[in-house]
């Protein structure tokens, strides 16, 4: 009986072999099919919308958080609306070089790429020249926070929005802090006495500094009362019409920076011509340098400071009111002269939706423009965290003031560090409102 | 053996290992024909990209070769115009020449197109450049944001050079000029300004979107390139402007990397190419093979495997085909060895036997001998008949023996099974070999405990043949005084319709070697030594045992140890009957409770637990004091009382429970060598119940004495005169043994006519008036008719009596097949010759009885 089933299997499988041969060959043949046109024609309305943005320099091995949660949101754009978004970098090559926000508004105004991400001083500079798009008929505007419309609005138009609220604080290494028992900072003398023990301990230079972010310092004390005080709208109303001077606003917080530089806590030469985080990044990280400055993000990158062998804090800056936070603002807008306008504003509609912007704060955990968005952030930031949940923090720029801020005011510090006098520095201001009250 | 499968291990090794090359082989030439392929499309690959660089250099040049072709065209346009700065003011900007500048001779400004004051001031033509003649600029990033370069062109009229023309042009505008996504988009493609080291142009969609990268040293730092020789070469490469190709990981992804010169090294075309992207064919070409050869391997193994199984298959059969030759000669020698071992113990047995027949046949020749010689005189006439006795009893024994040895190894036995009590069986031995141990004083213990089923099928003559060869044997072989022990056991069941039972004869005699414990079972062997050499034996006892137990499936195994003693151990599983009348037996009776009294715990429980199989409780009583106790606590009345006779003052005590159950039976348990036991017996109903207990005893025992009570005569005296004034027919054909049995008879004062065969025996029987013959003695191998078809012919007669006379067989064929046959053919009974007068005196008792009764 068994072994008839034996033989019944093997005539079988008998039976089957020479029809899988069969199959295999037949599998492996075909036949071309003469005179077929073989090419096919690619898509020739392929919808480009091409992205001016920075490019940091990149490291091997290091991931830009920032960069892929902003890849994210264009990924999701593209799959969305079926375009092809081309990115157009540039990055200076060294303090010499022209910096991206000149390239960036020779770029705008030369209708050069469809959209951009600017930096706050280049928004209201663009805006006030008409040259940006008019963003508030966007759907995806309407859930954005009533600050970051504010910072954004020139001359009634909502001309860039943002995919975070950057805010600057000072990086601390709190273990260095603790090694000299320093309390962290509230107030400038607090400050000025922590580096003075640094310095004393042998740290050369406490704060490490770059061309750009030591304005925030200034913002700090500046309009620590003005933004927190309770007639905010009145005292930049009186700024505006002039009755009040930029400069007094500004005064104290260059003799604070004056005093840090003389006092040697700041190495201004090299403050100077250094470009952001290239220069003061290392020694941070080295533990050789324990205070720097940087925004929000810059705590959770690998390009950055998002990794530490030590325990790192962000706090606000020093001011009359303890630590104040600086909050910024870089945006996406759209050219008017934009070649795929049309495209660009609807590219933009995607990339400030609250499913962009929820994508973009999980992965770079920041702060949300959209009022719909909440994340937590890294530990490392919940000291600067706290202060702006309590609303405690200054603009470093505001679309409100008929004197750009950002810009401006980086441009007078690197004076102060080229050796400008804090009285020249303060005329710099008085002759920029009298322009502004000119024009 | 060995050396075969050595040599079979070393050509499957041998095998195994030309396997092993073959896939080496295999291997080697599959890795090598891969390496070449995958070389050749890497070298494929390198050559299409190098041609896919110089495509695209040739475009770039060509376009960079149109511009400053167009640029020379529109210089000598503008020298044909008069006012050449207001034709410079009027040039429309387009997407190739964003900006048109002119200076004039001699002067260090000049005006611009887009409106403003031109200087040179911020082109560097240092680097000595041209496109076609013409000074190209190094790159620079213009007024519209994006990277630019500018080449100036000399205007000239009239042969002399009255101006210089500046265009800028935007690297935006090549971008046209190059693929679209190249290498599917794997591949990264920059423009490099040559001198700057400055990346001035990354054509949309090349590569992946991570890599904006700023300048060469970027482009290092980004790939993680930071071999210093690799930099050198690079650097070199660049200062004669020559080309460069090199392999490199980019990002953990095998990768070429490229820097390409254009318009002699102004610029240059840089990036990477996955290696996996550039051989992707190659790869394929590969991948294909590998299948290929993998599904070749796993035919090969398949193949292999098919082989393997069939010669271990083979193997198994050649193995299976010599084992069973081993076997078959084992066999054959093991048969040969035991032919060799039974001749020769049959002739040692010849020997023996020769010299054990001849001794008491030597006996009995010599005392007729020396009887004839003192005939007159009485003492001597009488010692000399008892010493020929003796010789011709132990004669016949050898004789029986060696006839049950020869019928049993013939396979002649079958078991005659029928049902039996063992109390009957403990009984029957019980009254044999007591006496025998008795005559060597030494003490016989009966114990049988855990007893479920006394009631069992078998062959109780067989089981009584075993149970005495092995008493008779202890009995032997125990010196004087010593002990000998016979105990039943009860073992569980393994089946509900079987009983199996252990009997264990237990000696403290002389002993056994180990070397005759392995003989002791086998034919024709006797434990000789100057201790045993003493003892009469055939030497068949103990094989005859041991067949006859095998034969009824049992077991035996036996221990022994010199000079301390033997025990046999016998295991049979014997059939139960299914009808179990017994219980109808006590009903019946109106036995529901019986009394013990004085029985130790062991008997105690043992007499309740067999009881209850019968229905039957049991109460228990220490001593004769404690029974009118008992008797208020029980309903019940007690049917029987059994009164342990080994209590002290015994008879006391029967008075006492006489006194107090004055009608209720009476069995004293005992031995038989019990004393008082007479005294016992004078109190009235009363008798004794022979120890161990057993159910069918008591049942007999109460039969007997609910019976009429007939006094039993004694036998001794009975049996004197049982023959005296019969008349016996007799068929034998032997003169001999007619005359000893006509002298037999005449001693014991009867008469008998013989016959010589069954015919006249019939005749004579048909002739004769009824009651002439009080029996008939019938032999049975007889000529003319034998005894078996005599008894029938007898019992045929229409004779009143021709049914009912006892027809007795005496003859020399005497196993019970015979006495089988003998009762088939309608005899009473069997009387084995030589004639035992005694036992004729039972059987004749028996019969006379029994036609008493009817």
């Amino acid at each position: 009986m068994k072994g008839s089933k034996k033989g019944k299997l093997r005539s079988l499988s008998a039976a089957c072999l020479p029809l899988v041969m069969v199959f295999v060959l037949a599998a492996c043949g075909s036949k071309r099919e003469p005179g077929k046109n073989l090419i096919e024609d690619k898509d020739e309305n392929e919808r480009i919308v091409n992205f001016f943005s920075p490019m940091e320099k990149t490291n091997p091995d290091a991931e830009n958080v920032a960069r892929s949660a902003s890849d994210l949101t264009i990924a999701m754009a593209e799959e969305k609306l079926g375009v092809t978004i081309a990115y157009i970098t540039y990055t200076a090559e060294d303090y010499q070089d022209r910096t991206y926000d000149e390239v960036s508004l020779d770029r705008v105004r030369n209708n050069m790429d469809d959209f951009y991400l600017l930096n706050t001083d280049t928004i209201l500079a663009l805006g006030g020249e008409g040259k940006l798009m008019d963003l508030s008929s966007l759907d995806s505007a309407e859930n954005l926070r009533e600050v970051v419309k504010t910072a954004n609005t020139v001359e009634g138009k909502l001309v860039a929005i943002p995919q975070e609220v950057v805010a600057y604080g000072l990086f601390i290494n709190k273990d260095m802090f603790d090694q000299y028992h320093l309390e962290v900072p509230e107030t400038p003398e607090d400050f000025l006495e922590c580096c003075r023990v640094f310095k004393e301990n042998g740290v050369e230079t406490p704060i490490g500094a770059n061309r750009w972010w030591l304005e925030t310092f200034v913002f700090a004390q500046a309009y620590a009362d003005l933004y927190n005080g309770e007639d905010t709208d009145s005292e930049i109303a009186a700024l505006n019409s002039g009755k009040v001077k930029y400069s007094d606003y500004m005064r104290p917080g260059f003799e604070f920076l004056q005093e840090l530089i003389a006092r040697g806590y700041i190495d201004a030469g090299k403050a100077a011509v250094s470009e952001a985080i290239e220069a003061e990044g290392p020694d941070f990280l080295a533990q050789k340098t324990p205070i720097v400055m940087a925004y929000w993000s810059a705590a959770n990158t690998e390009t950055a400071y998002g990794k530490t062998d030590f325990e790192m804090q962000v706090i606000g800056f020093p001011s009359s009111r303890g630590q104040m936070p600086v909050i910024s603002m870089t945006g996406y807008a759209v050219g008017v002269g934009a070649e795929h306008a049309e495209d660009a504003m609807e590219t933009l509609n995607i990339l400030v939706s609250d499913e962009a912007l929820q994508t973009y704060a999980e992965k770079n955990r920041v702060i949300s423009p959209s009022k719909n968005v909440e994340v937590d952030c890294v530990p490392a930031l919940e000291p600067l965290n706290n202060k702006i949940k309590e609303n405690v923090y200054v603009l470093g720029s505001n679309a409100g003031m008929k004197v750009e801020q950002w810009g401006n005011t980086c441009q007078i510090v690197r004076k102060l560090l080229e050796g400008a006098s804090v009285d020249e520095c303060m005329e710099a201001f008085d002759k920029l409102q009298e322009e502004s009250l000119n024009q | 053996m060995n050396k075969k499968s050595g040599n079979r291990r070393f050509r499957g090794f041998s095998l195994l290992l030309s396997i092993i090359l073959v896939f080496c082989i295999l291997g080697t030439v599959v890795f090598t024909v891969s390496k070449k392929i995958t070389q050749e499309m890497s070298d494929s690959a390198i050559q299409n990209l190098s041609e896919s660089l110089d495509l695209i250099k040739c475009t770039i040049e060509a376009v960079l070769k149109n511009e400053a072709e167009f640029q020379t065209m529109i210089a000598k346009e503008i020298a044909q115009e008069e006012n050449i700065k207001d034709t410079v003011r009027s040039y429309e900007s387009n997407g190739t020449m964003v900006k048109l500048s002119l200076i004039l001779s001699g002067e260090t400004e000049g005006i611009s197109n887009t409106g403003e004051v031109f200087t040179e001031e911020g082109l560097d033509f240092s680097a000595g450049r041209t496109i076609e003649g013409l000074p190209v600029s190094g790159s620079y990033v213009n007024y519209m944001g994006t990277w630019a370069y500018s080449m100036k062109c000399p205007v000239v009229k009239g042969g002399r050079e009255i101006a210089c023309l500046y265009v800028e042009y935007v690297y935006d505008t090549l971008d046209k000029s190059l693929p679209k996504g190249f290498y599917d988009e794997k591949a990264t493609l920059y423009i490099m300004d040559g001198k700057s080291e400055r990346f001035v142009l990354k054509p949309k969609g090349m590569g992946q979107r991570k890599a904006g990268h700023l300048n060469l040293a970027d482009f290092y730092r980004a790939n993680d390139i930071e071999e210093q020789y690799l930099h050198d070469d690079v650097e070199e490469s660049l200062k004669e402007g020559k080309s460069i190709l090199f392999y490199h990981d980019i990002r953990d992804v095998e990768a070429l990397n490229y820097m390409w010169p254009l318009n002699d090294g102004s610029v240059y075309l840089i990036g990477y190419v996955p290696v996996e992207a550039i051989q992707q064919e190659g790869r394929t070409v590969n991948q294909n093979i590998y299948l290929v050869v993998a599904v070749m391997l796993a035919a090969f193994l398949l193949c292999c495997t098919l082989y393997y199984f069939n010669q271990r298959q083979q193997r198994r059969i050649r193995r299976e085909q010599e084992e069973e030759r081993e076997r078959h000669n084992k066999q054959l020698a093991e048969a040969l060895q035991a032919a060799q071992i039974a001749s020769n113990s049959k002739t040692t047995f010849l020997s023996n036997m020769s010299h054990d027949i001849r001794t008491p046949m030597n006996a009995v020749l010599g005392f007729a001998a020396l009887l004839a010689a003192d005939v007159e005189n009485p003492v001597k006439v009488r010692e000399y008949t008892e010493k020929i006795m003796v010789s011709g009893q132990h004669l016949l024994s050898l004789i029986n023996d060696i006839l049950d040895v020869s019928k049993i190894e013939s396979g002649k036995v079958v078991l005659s099974l029928e049902e039996f009590t063992l109390n009957d069986v403990v009984s029957s031995v019980d009254a044999i070999i007591q006496p025998m141990a008795e005559q060597k004083k030494q003490s016989f213990h009966v114990e049988v405990t855990n007893i479920k089923h006394e009631y069992l099928i078998g062959d109780e003559t067989r089981l009584n043949q075993i149970l005495i060869n092995l008493l008779s044997n202890a009995v032997k072989y125990t010196p004087e005084e010593g002990n000998i022990w016979f105990r039943i056991m009860g073992l569980k069941q393994r089946s509900s319709q079987y009983g199996r039972i252990r009997i264990e004869v237990e000696d403290d005699g002389y002993g056994m070697t180990p070397e005759y414990l392995r003989t002791i079972f086998d034919a024709f062997t006797r434990a000789e030594n100057s201790t045993t050499n003493k003892v009469q034996g055939t030497g068949l006892g103990m094989a005859i045992t041991k067949s006859i137990v095998e034969l009824m499936g049992g077991t035996i195994d036996v221990f022994s140890e010199v000079n301390k003693g033997s025990l046999f151990r016998v295991e049979l599983e014997l059939r139960v009957p299914e009808r179990q009348t017994e219980q109808q037996f006590w009903q019946n009776s109106g036995i529901k409770r019986i009394l013990t009294v004085g029985c130790d715990k062991e008997l105690s429980s043992s007499i309740q637990l067999r009881m209850k199989d019968v229905g039957v409780d049991v109460s228990t009583a220490n001593n004769a004091d404690e029974v009118p106790a008992l008797i208020r606590q029980e309903d019940e009345e007690f049917s029987v009382i059994l009164l342990d006779w080994s209590i002290p003052e015994a008879v006391k005590a029967a008075g006492q429970l006489r006194s107090i159950l004055s009608n209720v039976p009476m069995l004293y348990m005992a031995a038989l060598d019990e004393k008082e036991l007479k005294d016992g017996l004078q109190i009235e109903n009363t008798g004794i119940l022979l120890k161990p207990f057993f159910v069918s005893a008591l049942k007999d025992k109460l039969l007997e004495m609910q019976g009429e009570k007939r006094k039993r005569p004694d036998a001794e005296e009975a049996l004197e005169d049982e023959l005296k004034g019969m008349h016996f027919l007799a068929a034998e054909d032997n003169e001999i043994n007619a005359e000893i049995l006509v002298d037999l008879l005449e001693l014991e004062g009867a008469s008998c006519e013989i016959v010589e065969n069954g015919q006249l025996a019939v005749d004579r029987f048909e002739c004769a008036p009824e009651g002439e013959f009080d029996a008939i003695l019938m032999d049975v191998q007889m000529p003319v008719m034998n005894g078996y078809d005599a008894t029938r012919a007898i019992r045929a007669l229409p004779c009143s009596d021709a049914r009912n006379i006892p027809i007795i067989a005496m003859t020399a064929n005497a196993f019970a097949e015979d006495e089988r046959a003998a009762l088939d053919a309608g005899m009473n009974a069997h009387v084995a010759k030589p004639i035992n007068i005694q036992l004729l005196k039972k059987t004749i008792r028996q019969y006379k009885n029994e036609r008493n009764i009817i």
